[in-house]
């Protein structure tokens, strides 16, 4: 049973810190980095093989900048409990991940927090239950 | 009366012992001894042995009927070890997979291991193709599986692919009319509630990410079975002879998942949906997307 319950944070903990991305190797993004920003969701592409959350972010000076975080497909979210109707247009958003290394403002999505508290790991679908 | 009830067992284990074994009591069973799977192995010079020592172990084996099929029904997924997406579930974080490689293959495989560390690494996937065989089984999304009397379709959510597992009694093609494909070849046999399986005319490819490659010599011996009503598992020998010094055994856990809203199914998977997820590999072999559209 302690054997069991330890493979199991083991597991947690790789599926936490590790982007588990469908079908592109994830050497594009810095897993020694997180970033975090909060924004409103300006659009969520539930597609295979990757979904991207759009996340607008407004910066001190009143300018507006669109984040990319990758994803899952649906039915990897839809098990970590996330679906398209979770992520409404508009919605005010707290979402980290792993930055791309180039720069670009996009990153490997691992945790989010919406503004009722709920917390969104989109890589919990990744246990099978 | 008293003297009778020895005799009675006598003659009782006698017809027991004169009674034909249980046509899957030879077959491994779902959680045989990995050590002893490995010997199975190497006991065998090729997949083609393998498989010829099951048929026989098998016996003259039933055919399914509609009302003999085995219950498969249900969305499955890949049980994640600490291995993570490794191929050999037992392999141990932080170590070097599990295969016995030929020196080439091995050094490939180190320098694959060290450029990955250096954050440089292509996935093929990423140009959509489908991960085939044996990569599939270690694919972590959505499986169903189509059972039926003569076939059946092992069915993974990546790539939107598709094995089929020809139990009529077929052979494969003759070698003359062989080709090779993502998939291969499979034909089988049930014994009991066990599927199993022969594949050949496999293509190159490479057992996962960080993983070896295998050469379109590969061929493979699967068993497939139910451990209990929510779990399936299959026993894996992969023979490649230009890559392998020895078979390479594994065992995958699959999980039927709960899904009391039945939300859950397979989409169609094609990596060009949407532009965001479009990857090219770059001259020293690294990924990057292309154009993001974040408008």
């Amino acid at each position: 049973m302690i054997a069991k319950l330890k493979s199991l944070l083991l597991l947690i903990s790789v599926l936490a810190t590790t982007p588990l991305a469908a079908h592109h190797s994830t050497a594009m993004f810095d897993d020694q980095k997180q970033i975090t920003v909060t924004g409103v969701i300006k659009e969520f592409q539930y597609t295979n093989p990757h979904s991207w959350l759009l996340v607008d972010v407004t910066a001190a000076d009143g300018s507006v900048s669109t984040w990319g975080f990758e994803a899952e497909g649906p039915t990897t979210l839809m098990r970590s409990g996330i679906r398209k109707s979770t992520l409404p247009v508009g919605a005010k958003i707290t979402i980290t991940g792993n930055p791309m290394k180039d720069g670009r403002p996009a990153a490997a999505w691992s945790n989010a927090i919406l503004e009722d508290g709920t917390v969104l790991n989109p890589r919990a679908g990744f246990i099978a239950r | 009366m008293q003297h009778s009830r020895p005799l009675f067992f006598l003659l009782a284990w006698l017809c027991i012992l004169a009674l034909p074994p249980l046509a899957w009591a030879q077959l491994p069973g779902a959680y045989a001894d990995r050590a002893e799977m490995i010997e199975l192995g190497r006991r065998h010079a090729s997949a083609e042995a393998l498989y010829a020592y099951f048929r026989e172990q098998a016996g003259d084996t039933q055919p399914l009927t509609q009302a003999t099929l085995p219950d498969w029904s249900g969305i499955y997924s890949l049980q994640f070890t600490a291995a993570g997406l490794a191929y050999d579930s037992a392999q141990k974080p932080n170590e070097l997979p599990t295969a016995k490689l030929v020196p080439e293959y091995y050094d490939k495989l180190v320098e694959r291991v060290e450029q990955i560390k250096q954050g440089i690494e292509f996935d093929p996937l990423g140009r959509c193709e489908p991960p085939g065989a044996p990569r599939g089984v270690s694919e972590p999304f959505l499986r169903e599986y189509a059972v039926t009397p003569d076939k059946t379709w092992l069915i993974n959510e990546v790539a939107a692919e598709t094995r089929r597992i020809y139990t009529d009694g077929r052979g494969h093609l003759p070698p003359e009319d062989r080709f090779p494909t993502f998939d291969g070849d499979s034909i089988g046999f049930w014994d009991g509630p066990r599927l199993v399986i022969h594949t050949n005319q496999l293509r190159a490819g490479m057992y996962q990410r960080g993983q070896p490659d295998y050469s379109d010599d590969i061929e493979l011996v699967e068993i497939m079975q139910k451990a209990d009503e929510r779990t399936l598992i299959s026993h894996i020998w992969a023979y490649d002879p230009q890559t392998l010094l020895e078979p390479w055994y594994t065992m995958k856990t699959y999980i039927r998942l709960t899904d009391p809203e039945r939300i859950l199914r397979i989409h169609y998977w094609y990596c060009f949906d949407n532009q965001n997820n479009d990857v090219q590999e770059q001259d020293d072999g690294s990924t990057t997307f292309t154009d993001f559209n974040f408008d």
